[in-house]
């Protein structure tokens, strides 16, 4: 009989498609409901827009369907809660800023503020993660995939990411 | 299905209609843009806010389908003109101005904020945590084009002139966007919906900083007009849904 912690340690080993952190340490994973030998694995988008959503979708159901005493694999896309970056675990921001990719941290903007200052891109100064300086620009809050900005260090002349804060 | 959602499914489903079509033809629009946008960063930024909007739209009418069993797809591209729920500025034709497309996402994307922020107080629990994660993406959108605004407003006197004229030239479309879809009132008195603030002035307040930062004006009045949101469209919605419908309609039960 296979347990929800042995589930887990197979999702621990499938990669983000387009980030280089496995899909448990983005924080993907909001609850492995085992029922016999079915089980029901529940994500939380990054965003909505994802397009890596299908490609994590079939990777899990390739991997997880392999264990033993699993028949079948369902996976369900939840938005309660919401993903955040407060979600990422230790592990994955040590990764992501070995890759060049800086991480927001302290808690999620909530949008019930009635402010539309919710979100950080209005200020300058975010730590570069090549060199730790703040001397960093806004490139575009858009990046190479919805959940990324575009920065720039002046300290050390290197473009970075940044995960956008939600 | 909840007893709830058995009572209130029309006013529901003409709500979340509203609320997706805006999203869907408004990133169809935007994705005109893809290659074409003023700067790179821009074309980039246009193309994602149109991924966003269309993704968006796609997660609402899943909700729907939740209500009322129909295919998302097929609630999506299979309507008829008067079915659909979306005010007309989403789809005017922008006619390639730049001033236009950033005067039209400005309106649009603070109303859409507005009201995600009011749906996010709903007691209608799979609309309320649907609305607060879209709210969270949507303020990004936002806090993009209100940028823009201001960039465009405090540039010179030629890009000041042009983004006045453009805001003055979407004013009166903007307006429509607050036509009441039919049957929300029902949603208010049951108190599913539990803000009852003033949504115009809210989104005025949400806009006139901007406005007045960049050095331009505001010159719009509410109107009580009926329009898209009752299923009544112009033509440039009519050529939109014609482009939007050209390929699902070649063979409606494909699967995509």
């Amino acid at each position: 009989m296979v347990s929800t912690t042995e589930i887990f340690e197979v999702l621990t080993t499938i990669p983000d498609p387009e980030m280089p952190i496995s899909i448990t340490d983005l924080g993907l994973i909001e609850e492995i409901v085992l029922n016999d030998t079915n089980v029901l694995i529940k994500l939380l988008p990054t965003f909505i827009g994802c397009f890596a959503l299908p490609a994590i979708a079939s990777d899990i159901k390739q991997k997880v369907v392999e264990l033993q005493g699993i028949d079948s694999v369902e996976i369900e896309f939840v938005h309660d809660p919401p993903w955040s970056t407060d979600r990422i675990t230790d592990n994955g921001r040590i990764s992501l800023a070995e890759h060049g990719i800086s991480v927001p941290d302290g808690s999620s903007p909530c949008c019930s503020t009635g402010t539309t200052d919710t979100v950080e891109l209005t200020t300058s100064a975010f730590t570069c993660p090549w060199c730790n300086s703040i001397d960093t620009t806004l490139t575009s809050p858009f990046g190479p995939t919805r959940c990324k900005s575009i920065h720039f260090c002046n300290a050390c002349r290197q473009p970075f990411e940044r995960m956008k804060k939600v | 299905m909840t007893e709830l959602e058995k009572q209130f499914q029309s006013p529901m489903v003409n709500l979340l209609l509203s609320i997706a079509d805006d999203k869907l033809f408004l990133g169809h629009r935007n994705s005109d843009w893809t290659g074409i946008a003023p700067i790179l960063e821009a074309d980039i930024a246009f193309s994602s806010l149109a991924q966003d909007d269309i993704a968006h739209a796609s997660a609402i009418y899943q909700l729907i389908h939740t209500l009322t069993g129909e295919d998302p797809d097929q609630i999506a591209f299979g309507r008829t003109e008067n079915e659909y729920r979306c005010a007309d500025i989403v789809t005017k034709n922008d006619e390639f101005n730049w001033a236009f497309a950033i005067a039209r996402q400005f309106y649009c994307n603070t109303f859409d904020f507005v009201r995600l922020q009011r749906l996010s107080a709903s007691s209608w629990v799979p609309l309320s945590s649907l609305a607060k994660r879209l709210c969270a993406e949507q303020a990004i959108h936002v806090d993009h084009v209100h940028s823009w605004i201001k960039h465009l407003g405090k540039g010179n006197e030629d890009s000041n002139a042009r983004i006045q004229n453009a805001l003055d030239t979407f004013a009166p479309y903007a307006a429509m966007l607050f036509e009441k879809p039919v049957g929300i009132d029902i949603l208010h008195e049951a108190e599913i919906l539990t803000d009852h603030s003033a949504f115009f002035v809210s989104w005025k307040n949400s806009i006139e900083p901007t406005i007045d930062t960049a050095g331009l004006t505001l010159n719009i009045q509410q109107d009580e007009l009926q329009g898209g949101r009752s299923g009544k469209h112009d033509e440039d919605f009519t050529q939109s849904l014609c482009e939007l419908q050209e390929v699902f309609s070649t063979d409606p039960l494909a699967a995509w």
